[in-house]
């Protein structure tokens, strides 16, 4: 369908620099002290979605919070056409319904990803554990299951159409670094000890600087944990971290964001 | 019965099978013992009539042609001289001709000599049917030729008494087949009858009908008995199904009327903006509820329908356990408990990891929801011969004796906790179900105070282990 010009999934590195006019991110490279650190960042023009869900009510809902987000939606209702618009034009992010008239979602994915690594999302009421573990064997890069708030969509897809690719062994943000080999944690050059779990949170709040991420992110990303608790599981871990992180310094590093989750702040 | 389904039926194709190649080896047989027979009584023939020759040619060598004939016709005795005819029907057949016409002594008309042993075919004379004569030619002297024979009559005689006999052999056999064939598949079918007769009953929706056994543990019993024990479960699952359904239909119409009527009373009176985000952000955490009870039903009935064991893997528990024991501290802290742990050595199950950490979160949460602030809370781990034995412990108020087979119930929720919010009663319905679906024993006992929960998973085996 695109002939030689669309990328093999893996390969998108090399091809941003060849043809960048091609692709909806930019990636700037900045060098460091820690080493080369590859960002991508958002293009000047607003985000643009994909969505492919065939019930009308939550489309035409998403279309307009998304749309005060600032996201530009392009919504289809069912897999032929959705695979076709994933392939016809460039996205930062597709959210796909697993159930589709026309073409299964899962096939959908399996299609796209043989030509693009274009970040997908699963909306869908398939609940079990194999429906999940099959969505993201078939591609998918996050799963999230009906009903949900918007807030917990909202950030998972901030965080997926703006990944930060390190190409090293340091991350940093604002005066807080860690060193992923040596599993050390430095604020403003002290060190902090940190328990293991308590050092993969800090991880994946990092690689997400400036971003929300949600209890239920967390709870997946560093617990591999997919049930809701009915206790205040991330809560506890996040104070923990914070007590440590926080000693000796004024400035809370981890913002609290009412009612959603987490925000690692790093003023530039 | 109609006769077509019993010609339809499987044994009835053996049987009938069976007479086939009873049958073919039959027909085998009497080809061989004709044969052997047949051989055996030509041999004696041709050795009997040597001894004729013999005994012409000795009376010729000690005293001339003369007496070579005389022999011949006291073999055919006092009245062989009278006419041969009388003798056609004479087992024996002599003739002594000279120059092959003039007959000199013997019973036959003429005879063309051949080499060795031939047959001669008498054409039917008078009222005597046709004969055949197997006998040899010798020469006498010069010119005098001897052919002694004997009628083969008692040979086909003999071949056709075997034939008879064996005729009757197989006609008989081939009946009592056909019988067999049929009174067994008659049995068969009935057997069959019976079985499909309750499935359909049971189809009909007499889901209380069960096959009845005949008590003789043979494998139609044994049949029966896997079909009855599937019934069973069937019935089980239906009734489980039945009572959870109105189970839902119970508890989620207590939560639902509250919303509805605090969204009503809000619409009614007068309010503030305030106020409505106040109503709205109640109803939102009700609705939440709600739905966090429909994904732990779904949860069960997922874990229920089994299909997880297809993909156990084989887990170290301790190193499991330690995970949640990790992932509940500082909760357990938090809410002021004593979270402990005591592990006596790894031990390897065979399970899905999620579903156990999820069994594991519930034991804790909910000894951390039930026990007071202060209390113990321990996590044990014991490995035997037979498996491993892991166990969460409170010192809380535990459970009534009475209440410890209820509360593993889908809503059921003890009449001391029911005022208590956030609990919608599943949690500990959930261990179950995946307990059930690892094959492992959940046990609630007396803690003394307290709750005690043992899990114990059967030992990995070594054709298990991956």
């Amino acid at each position: 369908m695109h002939g030689g010009t669309v990328p093999k999934a893996g390969a998108r590195f090399m091809y941003i620099i060849v043809r960048p006019e091609f692709y909806p991110c930019v990636y700037i490279p900045r060098f460091t002290l820690t080493g080369v650190e590859c960002t991508v960042e958002t293009s000047s023009s607003p985000p643009r979605l994909l969505l492919v869900e065939d019930d009308l009510e939550l489309a035409q809902s998403l279309v307009e919070r998304f749309g005060e987000q600032g996201f530009t939606v392009n919504h289809v209702t069912d897999g032929r056409t959705g695979l076709n618009a994933a392939l016809d034009a460039d996205y930062h992010a597709i959210i796909v319904d697993r159930m589709l008239p026309g073409m299964d979602g899962l096939d959908m994915v399996k299609a796209i990803r043989r030509q693009k690594s274009t970040p997908v999302m699963y909306l869908t009421t398939m609940s079990g554990i194999d429906d999940r573990v099959q969505g993201l064997e078939a591609g998918g890069d996050d799963y999230l299951v009906k009903p949900f708030a918007f807030a917990e969509l909202l950030a998972r897809v901030r965080v997926m159409t703006r990944r930060t690719v390190f190409a090293s062994s340091k991350l940093s943000a604002g005066s807080i670094e860690i060193d992923l080999v040596r599993r050390s944690v430095t604020r403003r050059g002290q060190f902090v000890e940190l328990l293991p779990q308590e050092f993969r949170l800090l991880e994946y709040l990092m690689r997400n600087v400036n971003r929300t991420v949600t209890r239920k992110m967390l709870l997946e990303k560093v617990w591999d944990i997919h049930f809701d608790p009915h206790t205040s599981v991330v809560e506890s871990h996040i104070s923990r971290l914070r007590a440590r992180l926080n000693a000796g310094c004024d400035i809370d590093a981890i913002q609290t964001v009412r009612g959603i989750g987490y925000r690692l702040l790093a003023p530039n | 019965m109609r006769p077509t389904r019993i010609l339809k039926a499987e044994t009835f194709r053996l049987a009938a099978l069976f007479a086939l190649l009873f049958l073919v080896l039959t027909g085998t047989l009497i080809a061989t013992v004709l044969w052997i027979v047949d051989g055996t009584q030509r041999a004696a023939l041709a050795a009997a009539n040597d001894a004729d020759v013999e005994t012409v040619m000795n009376g010729f060598r000690d005293e001339g042609l003369e007496e070579a004939v005389e022999v011949v016709k006291q073999r055919l005795g006092p009245a062989g001289a009278t006419g041969r005819h009388k003798h056609a029907m004479a087992p024996e057949a002599y003739l002594v001709i000279e120059n092959g016409h003039d007959i000199l002594a013997g019973n036959l008309s003429a005879v063309t000599c051949q080499q060795g042993l031939f047959t001669l075919a008498l054409p039917p004379s008078g009222r005597h049917r046709s004969r055949q004569i197997l006998g040899r030619c010798a020469a006498i002297t010069d010119g005098v030729e001897l052919f002694v024979g004997r009628d083969t009559g008692p040979l086909s005689a003999t071949r056709e008494r075997i034939l008879h006999a064996f005729t009757w052999v197989a006609v008989g056999t081939c009946a009592i087949a056909v019988v067999c064939g049929l009174f067994l598949g008659r049995r068969f079918m009935a057997r069959v009858d019976a079985v499909t007769q309750t499935c359909e009953r049971v189809i009909g929706g007499r889901l209380e009908e069960r096959i009845p056994l005949r008590g003789r543990d043979d494998e139609w019993d044994r049949l029966a008995r896997a079909i009855n024990e599937m019934l069973d479960r069937i019935s089980a699952l239906l009734e489980n199904l039945k009572q959870v359904s109105s189970d839902v239909a119970h508890d989620l119409r207590t939560p639902l009327t509250h919303l509805r009527n605090r969204l009503e009373a809000a619409r009614t009176s007068p309010a503030d903006v305030q106020h409505y985000a106040a109503v709205i952000s109640h109803a939102i955490d009700d609705t939440d509820q709600l739905l966090s009870m429909f994904s732990a039903l779904l949860r069960i009935s997922q874990v229920e329908a089994g299909t997880r064991a297809q993909t156990f893997a084989t887990l170290c528990l301790m190193d499991l356990l330690e995970k949640v024991y990790q992932l509940y501290l500082p909760v357990a802290e938090d809410s002021r408990h004593v979270l402990s742990r005591e592990f006596k050595g790894p031990a390897w199950v065979r399970g899905d990891e999620e579903l156990l950490i999820q069994m594991f979160s519930n034991l804790i949460e909910n000894a951390i929801y039930h026990a007071p602030e202060g209390s113990q809370i321990r996590i044990g781990l014991e490995v035997s011969d037979d498996g491993a034995k892991a166990a969460v412990i409170d010192d809380g108020p535990g459970i009534p004796e009475e209440e410890r087979g209820k509360v593993l119930r889908r809503f059921y929720r003890m009449s001391s906790s029911r005022s208590k919010q956030g609990h919608h009663g599943l949690g500990l319905a959930l261990v179950a179900a995946i307990a059930q679906l690892h094959g492992a024993q959940l046990k609630l006992s007396d803690a003394g105070p307290g709750l005690r929960v043992d899990i114990e998973f059967k030992r990995v085996t070594s054709t298990q282990g991956s």
